[in-house]
């Protein structure tokens, strides 16, 4: 019971650590790290029973909850860390444009996070009782490496719901830029239901304005 | 409730490894249900560990049948003949110049695509939409934004 104490007070931190993508674009008060498992769970257990094809849903819900627990020691990584820069005027300019790295490049970054991220969790889980370590950590190299259908429909449905969160940033303030977002659910997203989704979501938020080009 | 039917479109390489998962997992099944399994009832009662055993039997049963339907529906992508490999399809490298900036991406089934990585499925919009295109063609994805990617090169590097 000590060591489950230990952990929840540990995991207890995601709810005040602030998502760094939002932090790097200056949105106020951005959603913590535990809001966007609050609502990217649900996602995944509503938008899951879409997929109508032997979805296991206790699975999916169980990878959302766990998937960025890593994140307590291995902090939020974003696509955008190798690039920063300090200047804010130069900072604001990055964040248009989805970053694009040569492959060598992309493959580095890649190795980079599993590596930070898997010994975050390994320091996370390492006290947990044998049957929930093991869980928690299968769990996540599917979530990873999109192994079974669960895990790659997961994968998805967690960009989605940045990508949600980050229309709805735009859309209180329009200086927010989305362009990066559609152009990464262009070449992101493949399964039907989510693409559906994104043009449902394409509507919502562009009903007033059309985009432009 | 029937499995999707679909075709996987897989290279050499990943259908190695799933073969290799999924026979990997079929002898672990047979040795843990032959060797481990737990008797049902406890007294009058159901056996905890037998409960567990059951649920991490189902989960590993769930993996194999998929794996199962993978490799009964699935398609190997090859190099297509010399004078289509000017156009994009499954299994091309392609450079590409994306609002001025470049890019490229592999484009594969959708079991292997990680966009981390540049590999991008042939399912998704922008792999959907540059199948079938050459070198010198440019796609326009307007989904709502519209952003060109010019095709400045294309390759198959498939053993």
């Amino acid at each position: 019971m000590k060591d489950l104490l230990n952990f929840f007070i540990e995991i207890g931190k995601l709810k005040r650590m602030p998502r760094r993508g939002w932090v790097i674009r200056n949105v106020k008060n951005p959603e913590s790290i535990a809001e966007h498992t609050f609502r990217v769970t649900i996602m995944a257990w509503f938008l899951g029973k879409e997929k109508n094809n032997n979805f296991n849903i206790e699975k999916i819900i169980k990878m959302a909850l766990i998937h960025d627990l890593c994140e307590v020691y291995a902090g939020d990584i974003t696509p955008y860390d190798s690039i920063l820069t300090k200047d804010k005027k130069k900072l604001q300019q990055l964040v248009k444009t989805w970053p694009r790295f040569s492959e060598k490049k992309r493959k580095k970054l890649v190795e980079q996070k599993y590596k930070k991220e898997n010994s975050g969790l390994e320091k996370l889980i390492k006290n947990l009782p044998e049957k929930l370590k093991n869980e928690t950590k299968m769990l996540w190299i599917d979530y990873e490496n999109g192994s079974s259908k669960e895990g790659r429909f997961f994968k998805q449905i967690d960009r989605i719901e940045s990508f949600l969160q980050a229309m709805e940033y735009w859309e209180k303030n329009k200086k927010f830029p989305k362009k990066p977002w559609w152009d990464q659910a262009s070449e992101l997203f493949d399964d039907p239901v989510l693409l559906d989704f994104i043009e449902k979501m394409d509507k919502k938020f562009h009903k007033k304005e059309k985009p432009k080009h | 409730m029937p499995m999707e039917e679909k075709r996987f479109y897989l290279t050499k390489q990943k259908l190695k490894e799933l073969e290799q998962e999924h026979e990997s997992l079929v002898v672990f099944e047979r040795s843990k249900t032959i060797e481990e399994a737990p008797k049902v009832l406890e007294s009058e009662d159901l056996n905890p560990e037998f409960l567990s055993f059951q649920e991490d039997m189902s989960l590993l049963r769930s993996r194999i049948m998929e794996l199962e339907n993978i490799l009964n529906n699935h398609e190997l992508i090859k190099n297509p003949s010399k004078q289509s490999q000017n156009m994009i399809g499954l299994g091309a490298r392609v450079l590409v110049s994306i609002d001025g900036e470049k890019d490229e991406f592999l484009i594969t089934g959708t079991l292997e695509a990680n966009p981390s990585l540049g590999k991008i499925s042939n399912e998704s919009p922008v792999g959907k939409a540059l199948m079938g295109h050459k070198v010198g063609e440019e796609v326009v994805i307007s989904s709502p934004i519209k952003t060109v990617y010019k095709i400045k090169k294309i390759k198959y590097l498939l053993s």
